[in-house]
């Protein structure tokens, strides 16, 4: 008596999965050649430096933001400055001295001074 | 038959390119590795720039009673430049330089200077200096072709020639010179920051360098002195009207507080704007006389031997000598410049008349009774010098400071003779600073401050006081400061009846001859005051005053004391105190 082996089953050893789970293997009917992999590898690095671009370049605005707010602080820090003077100089004892209000003032007969 | 190698064309063409191919690579191996280092610098030249951040000089304040007032601030100015080559309206750029900047215009004939600069294809004509930012906003709106402006940091005096001398001024390296701008130069200098960045063309920093440093500037110390600006302007008011009364060409005035070493005012007179330095042409002007010009100050140093013979015990106001206006010291004779008071009188009265033998008589007193012994000196010198700091410097904030000289015993010209003039304030060099906080130590119950004029530092809004001033305590006993105060009293009590009645005033005055080559001249006298003031409990301000003038005889009494008298009375109303009933 014979016996016909009607399917092939691989051994254990063969098999990349273990016992019990349940597995499907698809392969696809799509073979990609050396070019089209050259291709896709070239399209990765441009969209990765494309990315890297763009992060650059983003930085790069806000570099600019932060000089140009920069610039508004020293503008504002400088007419800050300048009113600073000029309240100085208004507010000098010369000024003063000659202010109409000082020049209006009398000279008083006697002081006391309350403690 | 001999078969010849030959080399087919391809073969050739790929040993060609395998050459070229590897010189290639070798030189690139070359740029890359070997000369790596250089090319990352050259590249990092290019790209990189180092940006000082200047640090903001610190500004200088006055008090106003307690509050800081700013003496001394900083402002951003514009030069206003013009590139002739580029400018396309000389007109309209000089319409609107002379609107906008008219007073800070360098030139008078803009288009004329333009037209020049063209001919000779210059690219920088500079037409105003000190410009606003407000006024280079209005000349920047109007964009005119070939202007640009240059901003510089500039040093400004709200309060005009106030307290010059004391203040000092900035040169245009950006140092300090003379004053506290001098002497506390690392103070309010500050330190400059770093910016260390990849940049565009424009330069602006971009942050995508992976070296980039900030480093951010430390500005300086804002400083406020001590000097009262009221008090500051008074002196200066009132030695110009002395000066003008008497003919004086120059003079100086020190106010004090006895209680603290505290400076209040140091006027000068010749005087100057720190912002017109440049326009002064003698170099005296800068200095601070008070501190750097040590002088023989002549009889107010008689308040001194006094307070050394109190404390000594030698004497008191009433001891009595006889006076016969000589005294023999060695082999000179000494008189007096008043004469008559004589026969016995009392240590008050010599103080009073300013007698010379009466001074020669305490320092015998301090030796053996007749002469100025070894011992006296010894005395003296311990007292004057170590007690009193005449002859070292104070440590006060000014810059260049003088100590004078003061011989000791130990020297050979240290001898009675000399120290018989120191008596009455001859024979020595000291400033007007070491005698006025001397004397603070003599009438202030015995405590000696060094003299200071920072107040300490103003930081966000707040003054942060200092400390500065040494005190030594009980340079001379409490009795002897109240025993000599009351005899400057009545020694200024004798003089003048100008004070303001019902308050605590005492001074002396002195006038002392001054030295050409070596030797005393006749034609030219210093007049020079001393004194303090106050309510009876205290003394609130000390006074020195000094007037001289190219052979001008000058004389304490009449040119200096009514300075005096002047501030003394406007202080007595400026502190508020009340007179005795």
């Amino acid at each position: 008596m014979s016996y016909s082996r009607t399917a092939t089953y691989p051994s254990r050893r063969q098999q990349s999965w273990g016992r019990n789970q349940n597995t499907a293997r698809f392969v696809s009917p799509v073979k990609l050649g050396p070019v089209m992999h050259t291709i896709l590898v070239a399209l990765m690095i441009l969209i990765l430096g494309l990315i890297y671009l763009t992060q650059a370049s983003g930085s790069a605005a806000y570099d600019y933001q932060a000089s140009e707010l920069d610039q508004k602080i020293n503008e504002l820090a400088t007419k800050k400055a300048d009113l600073e003077v000029e309240n100085a100089r208004l507010s000098a004892l010369e000024n003063v001295k000659n202010s109409e209000v000082a020049k209006a003032m009398t000279q008083p007969s006697s002081t006391e001074y309350v403690r | 038959m001999q078969q010849s190698r030959t080399i087919t064309r391809s073969q050739f063409l790929a040993i060609a390119l395998s050459i070229v191919m590897g010189l290639i690579v070798v030189r690139l191996f070359w740029m890359q590795v070997i000369q790596h280092q250089h090319y990352v610098a050259l590249a990092s030249e290019e790209q990189v720039k180092k940006l000082v951040i200047p640090a903001n000089r610190g500004m200088v304040y006055a008090m106003d009673g307690d509050t800081p007032v700013p003496v001394v601030m900083n402002q951003q100015v514009y030069t206003l430049f013009a590139d002739p080559t580029v400018v396309t309206e000389p007109e309209r750029v000089a319409q609107v330089a002379t609107e906008v900047a008219g007073g800070n215009l360098l030139v008078d004939d803009i288009p004329k200077v333009l037209a020049e600069g063209k001919q000779q294809k210059s690219m920088y004509r500079v037409l105003a200096k000190n410009i606003t930012l407000r006024q280079a906003e209005l000349i920047k709106a109007k964009k005119l072709k070939g202007i640009g402006f240059q901003k510089v940091s500039k040093r400004v005096y709200p309060e005009g020639d106030l307290a010059a001398q004391t203040i000092g001024f900035v040169n245009n390296e950006g140092r300090g010179q003379y004053g506290v701008e001098q002497q506390l130069n690392d103070r309010l200098m500050g330190k400059d920051g770093l910016l260390k960045s990849v940049t565009d063309v424009a330069n602006v920093p971009l942050s995508i360098g992976k070296d980039n440093i900030r480093k951010d500037a430390v500005d300086g110390e804002n400083i406020v002195l001590t000097i009262d600006r009221n008090i500051q302007s008074k002196a200066q008011e009132a030695l110009l009207a002395g000066l003008q009364r008497s003919g004086a060409t120059h003079g100086s005035v020190l106010v004090m507080d006895p209680r603290s070493g505290k400076v209040l005012a140091l006027a000068d007179f010749p005087t100057y704007n720190p912002a017109d330095f440049t326009k002064v042409t003698d170099e005296r002007v800068f200095r601070n006389v008070a501190t750097t010009e040590p002088y023989e100050p002549g009889s107010v140093l008689k308040t001194y031997t006094v307070a050394t013979g109190l404390d000594k015990g030698v004497m008191t106001a009433d001891t009595t000598f006889y006076n016969t206006d000589k005294i023999q010291v060695e082999d000179r004779t000494i008189t007096n410049a008043l004469k008559g008071v004589t026969g016995t009188i009392s240590m008050q009265t010599a103080l009073n008349n300013s007698l010379n033998t009466g001074m020669v008589t305490i320092a015998q007193k301090l030796g053996d009774g007749s002469r100025i012994t070894r011992g006296a000196r010894d005395t003296i010198y311990d007292y004057f010098h170590n007690r009193f700091g005449l002859g070292e410097r104070t440590g006060i904030e000014i810059a260049n400071e003088q100590k004078g000289l003061l011989i000791s015993p130990e020297d050979v010209e240290g001898n009675a003779v000399r120290y018989s003039n120191m008596a009455f304030g001859q024979g020595l060099n000291v400033t007007m600073m070491q005698v006025a906080a001397g004397f603070s130590a003599i009438i202030n119950g015995g405590t000696y401050y060094s003299p200071t004029v920072v107040e300490g530092v103003y930081k966000n809004g707040n003054l942060n006081k200092e400390n500065n001033s040494k005190a030594k305590p009980a340079v001379i006993s409490a009795e002897a400061s109240a025993a000599a105060k009351e005899m400057v009293h009545q020694a200024r009590a004798g003089y003048t009846k100008d004070d303001l009645p019902g308050y605590y005033v005492g001074g002396k005055t002195g006038t002392s001859q001054t030295l050409e080559n070596g030797q005393y001249i006749s034609t030219q006298t210093i007049g020079t005051y001393l004194g303090f003031g106050g309510d009876d409990s205290s003394a609130k301000y000390v006074i020195m005053v000094q007037v001289s003038g190219k052979n001008m005889n000058l004389e304490g009494n009449k040119h200096a004391m009514p300075i005096f008298t002047d501030i003394s009375n406007w202080l007595l109303g400026y502190y508020q105190l009340q007179p005795r009933a």
